[in-house]
């Protein structure tokens, strides 16, 4: 296909941004969520930059070709994004007594705003 | 008895005041000595209490001071509030369901998960995930899967056995994993989730899983000789199936389980028989036989006496059920000891579905019930209007009179419609019914009253779509749908996209919305746009189409509607965005002119009663009786 790029940087996917000490177990719940409704998801470090999910989110959306971005936090927190939205008015958020549930939820509100469907 | 404080050769105010089922409406005028009219305003308020009975009272006094303040002018001023004589028309409704399905034995699981996993169709014998481990090799295995296991997990126990020489072929899951499971598999398998009762999937028995590709719908298990293949059935087996195949059509995926008794009913539930009265004879109609052969029934006996349903049946109790409510709210109103005399003098039957959870299925299976809809009207003779005339004069301290047919009343309203002459019919498009007046060119009037009008639409609206809310239901009848796009475009439904500059709140991303006027407001229906415009069009014109066509043919010179000219829409629902151009649309074809009234030229389909009224009141002082 003429104009391709290579590599896996170059695949359309929602960016999930994390600082390194963000949870492991909110990350597999969020990605999974996306994952579920087949949409694929790359995870960016983002070291020495304490943000909170809100912002984290809003600056992976920007990034992504998709124009939809996931950030959590150090604690766990998780914001979805979408790039033409203000920068503190995100499309979600957990809070930080969320549970996986909620973890998974965020990553399909990602998806689904990618595909274009109702978020819940 | 002249009120006190006015001057008889000035101008008077006076004030027409029209209580109708759902709204009651005034039109303020003054009449000058030579009786000539000069009208100075119009409102509108909600009815209070059942028309015709002493609770309208409130409402009338509501609507009088609203209407003078509007125009700047003082209670003490009005010389004679008119009132109309109202026909106490009032309806009921009543719905039931007449088919059911259910499932026994759990045989099926024919929901419709929004992402099942892998695709394809295949066929083993149920075996639980915990017990996979233990499992011999060889034949076939579906693997079922209960709600606290964990998608690695789930694809390392099946991995695992697979590698052992164990066919799993396919998995029913109760969470919603099924993408990251089949993601997760060495060998992809066709995997059904959101199974909410998974629990009760029979173990050990023959089960057959299907997943279509995205975008297409099953083919196997949803078809008969499709089922009969998979299970080996004999033709009095496959008869049995039937059911099960026909539940399943339409869906992406579907699982379908065979148990030694398990079966899937498609019950007819009986409603049992109408029994109608008028134009001397006696008919009898069974529901089953849909609304068309009601209301062919119903136009053989016009009038109509009286309607009962045959007692111990569905029917029966719905018509008793429209029949008590009547009799206590005029019981109420009206305080007399006796119970008010009811005959139901019209109805109107509408089929209709209504989507219901399926008894005994497992992942909240909804099927399309079939039912039937009865509106009925019910015409008593005691009108309490005097009490309300007689309270009305006594808190305002003016006159007030009762006066005017309604039906005439409605036509003189029209007449003010610029383009209009007689003979005329005037189609009044309320709330419980649907009423038609003729002025012939000599000014003869005769009036009709059908039953069957907008709560009717809203409730179709309502069940149909399975909103379960009243509000959402009027909302729908009432505005234009939208779908949303993006955060920040929607497209309406005729297509047009309109692109704004705040983004739509996350709740209605992506929704089905109604254009009100605060702005877009989801509708909570798993269905599009394009289904729930052609359940509300379809709503509106089994109600005000079929009404505006039986309630003509009524007042019609001999029935026929080709000798009818001018059709003037009146009436709440004739300020319906869509409702006016159904009908024009149905009439044209008689070569009628029909649009929406515009009462005084500025007032719309509204007030044409409390006009009429008016009108007529001037009239009778300009050249008094005798």
């Amino acid at each position: 296909m003429p104009g391709r790029l290579s590599g896996a940087a170059a695949r359309p996917a929602v960016l999930v941004h994390r600082p390194p000490g963000a949870p492991a177990a909110v990350l597999r719940e969020v990605r999974a969520g996306a994952e579920e409704e087949g949409v694929p998801t790359d995870v960016v470090d983002v070291p020495g930059r304490p943000a909170d999910a809100v912002g984290l989110a809003h600056a992976a959306a920007r990034a992504s070709q998709l124009e939809v971005g996931i950030g959590v936090d150090d604690d766990g927190a998780v914001a979805v994004h979408h790039g033409k939205l203000p920068a503190h008015g995100p499309a979600a958020t957990t809070g930080r007594d969320a549970g996986p549930g909620d973890w998974r939820r965020a990553g399909r509100v990602a998806a689904r705003i990618v595909k274009g469907l109702p978020l819940s | 008895m002249g009120a006190p404080g006015h001057d008889p050769s000035s101008a008077r105010l006076v004030v027409g005041v029209d209580i109708g089922n759902s709204t009651t409406e005034a039109c303020l005028a003054s009449l000058a000595p030579d009786g000539s009219v000069t009208y100075l305003g119009a409102d509108l308020t909600r009815t209070t209490g059942v028309k015709g009975t002493p609770d309208n009272t409130a409402g009338a006094l509501r609507v009088v001071r609203d209407v003078l303040a509007r125009a700047g002018r003082r209670p003490e001023e009005v010389h004679t509030v008119l009132l109309n004589e109202a026909t106490p028309v009032i309806s009921g409704l009543a719905m039931e369901t007449i088919t059911e399905t259910i499932i026994t034995e759990s045989t099926m699981i024919g929901h419709n998960p929004t992402t099942p996993g892998g695709q394809g169709l295949a066929v083993g014998t149920t075996v639980a995930i915990a017990d996979l481990a233990g499992h011999p090799p060889g034949e076939p295995v579906v693997c079922v899967v209960p709600v606290e296991w964990d998608f690695d997990d789930v694809a390392r126990v099946v991995n695992a056995a697979v590698a052992r020489g164990v066919a799993v072929v396919a998995a029913v899951l109760a969470g919603d994993d099924a993408v990251l499971v089949t993601n997760r598999l060495d060998f992809p398998v066709p995997v059904v989730d959101e199974v909410r009762a998974v629990e009760k999937v029979p173990l050990g028995m023959l089960a057959a899983v299907e997943v279509a590709a995205p975008g297409r719908t099953i083919r196997t298990l949803s078809d008969s000789y499709g089922l009969a293949s998979v299970f080996g059935l004999d033709p009095d087996q496959t008869r049995a199936v039937s059911p099960v195949a026909r539940a399943l059509t339409g869906n992406r995926s579907a699982v379908v389980v065979r148990t030694p008794s398990g079966d899937v009913t498609d019950r007819r539930i009986p409603v049992g028989e109408l029994v109608l009265r008028g134009a001397g004879r006696e008919l009898r109609v069974d529901v089953d036989a849909g609304a068309e052969a009601i209301m062919a029934t119903v136009a053989r006996l016009q009038p109509l006496d009286d309607v009962h349903g045959e007692p111990g049946t569905h029917v029966g109790g719905m018509l008793a059920q429209v029949r008590d409510t009547m009799t206590d709210v005029l019981h109420d109103a009206d305080g007399s000891a006796e119970p008010a005399a009811i005959a139901i003098r019209d109805v109107l039957a509408v089929d209709t579905f209504v989507p219901a959870e399926v008894r005994g299925g497992l992942a909240g299976e909804v099927a399309l019930e079939n039912a039937v809809a009865l509106a009925a009207m019910v015409r008593t003779s005691r009108s309490r209007m005097q009490l309300v005339a007689d309270q009305v004069s006594a808190a305002l301290g003016a006159r007030a009179e009762i006066g005017g047919v309604e039906g005439e009343m409605a036509v003189g309203g029209a007449l003010t419609t610029p383009g209009v002459d007689r003979p005329v019919a005037v189609l009044d498009l309320g709330g419980g019914s649907t009423d038609a007046a003729l002025m012939t060119r000599d000014g003869v009037c005769t009036a009709v009253h059908v039953a069957g009008a907008g709560e009717l639409v809203t409730k179709l609206i309502d069940s149909e779509l399975a909103l379960g809310d009243r509000e959402v239901a009027e909302g729908v009848k009432w505005h234009p749908l939208a779908k949303v796009e993006s955060f920040f475009h929607l497209r309406h439904e005729d297509g047009t996209v309109q692109f704004f500059d705040h983004p739509f709140p996350p709740q209605v991303f992506a929704r089905v919305v109604v254009m009100t006027p605060d702005g877009p407001v989801p509708v909570d229906t798993r269905h599009g746009l394009d289904h729930v415009r052609r359940v509300r069009r379809a709503a509106k014109s089994r109600v005000f189409v079929v009404n505006a066509v039986r309630a003509l043919r009524q007042v019609a010179p001999g029935g026929d509607l080709r000798a009818l000219d001018f059709v003037v829409l009146l009436g709440g629902s004739a300020l319906d965005f869509e409702i006016p151009e159904l009908i024009a649309d149905e009439l044209a074809p008689y070569g009628i002119v029909c649009g929406t009234g515009n009462v005084l030229g500025t007032q719309g389909p509204r007030t044409a009663v409390a006009s009429g009224l008016v009108r007529s009141h001037a009239a009778a002082m300009s050249c008094p009786a005798g």
